[in-house]
């Protein structure tokens, strides 16, 4: 299975779904449902709403997240929207402003 | 993960309008539109249901929908398309299908331009006969010899002259004729340049560097 990458001059207005990872340097505006991993490398823009597996955050997302097993936010993550995720990881560094909710 | 261009992979669904600058390889579906600024490529498992707008595209999958590519379009030989396409350069290779208009612009005006793929028309050499070898290395000989004298001082021209050195010994003189004579008299072009054979080592100055 290809590893799918979203190179840093696209831009996707759209929903994407996929049983696969994504990688996203890029811009998403829209929807993004996943059932694997999803990582968000440092030049990625997401505006959109996530619903993955795992989410691993370097770049920017304005979005509200649910994940299945994990959201992680790196130290030059920033994310603004809400998360639900049994499992969640802020490390030191990222900016985040939202709610969260680890119940499920 | 060092990709140079976008990938979709063969599981992921995109719906909506895509856009980019960078070349973009798609194995998996693509509904919408795509707007790119160079090279499309969809791959045998890619599905694309989309308006494409691009610079090259080259299709070895299924597109629904109309092309319009800047500077060429290519369908494979298991591409298949279902639209107009709309490019100056248009290569459908034997297998593809495809059903739609096609739209090369201004047929007029076309400039002349040799295909890409093929290669230059090869150039026909006169057949030699066998009485032009031999003013030939006549003819060298007064040149070569100048550089001959100066050869212990002048280490630059060594590089330039050791062909012709060899064909001023007398030995090899007649060596040089009886090989040129059969290499010409068949068209060069058919068949690879036969080796001339390595010349043989002069006393170079060598000057190794600390």
């Amino acid at each position: 299975m290809a590893n799918t990458v979203i190179g840093n001059t696209i831009v996707i207005d759209g929903e994407i779904t996929g049983e696969e990872d994504l990688t996203i340097r890029g811009t998403i505006k829209g929807r993004i449902a996943l059932s694997a991993s999803l990582y968000v490398e440092n030049s990625g823009t997401i505006e959109a709403d996530i619903e993955t597996e795992n989410v691993d955050i370097s770049g920017s997302v304005t979005g509200n997240i649910s994940a299945s097993d994990k959201v992680e936010l790196k130290s030059d993550g920033r994310m603004v929207g809400d998360i639900k995720a049994p499992r969640i990881l802020i490390a030191d560094g990222a900016v985040f402003k939202g709610n969260v909710d680890m119940d499920r | 993960m060092d990709n140079d261009m976008t990938v979709i992979g063969d599981s992921v669904t995109i719906r909506g309008n895509l856009s980019g600058e960078e070349d973009l390889h798609v194995l998996g579906r693509v509904e919408g539109s795509v707007d790119l600024d160079s090279t499309l490529v969809v791959a045998e498992s890619g599905i694309i249901k989309a308006e494409v707008s691009v610079k090259n595209a080259i299709i070895s999958g299924v597109v629904v929908g109309n092309v319009h590519a800047s500077e060429s379009i290519e369908l494979t030989r298991e591409g298949r398309m279902v639209g107009d396409i709309s490019s100056p350069r248009v290569i459908i290779v034997d297998g593809a299908s495809f059903r739609g208009n096609v739209d090369m612009g201004d047929i007029e005006n076309m400039p002349e331009r040799p295909p890409a793929r093929e290669r230059p028309a090869p150039r026909p050499r006169p057949v030699v006969k066998k009485d032009e070898p031999a003013p030939e290395p006549e003819a060298d000989e007064p040149e070569v010899e100048a550089p001959d004298l100066e050869e212990a001082e002048d280490v630059t021209e060594e590089v330039a002259v050791p062909k012709k050195k060899t064909v001023t010994r007398p030995a090899a003189k007649a060596k040089a004729k009886a090989k040129e004579k059969p290499a010409k008299k068949k068209p060069s072009f058919l068949e690879p340049p036969k080796a001339k054979g390595l010349p043989k080592k002069k006393k170079r100055v060598v000057v190794k560097r600390k």
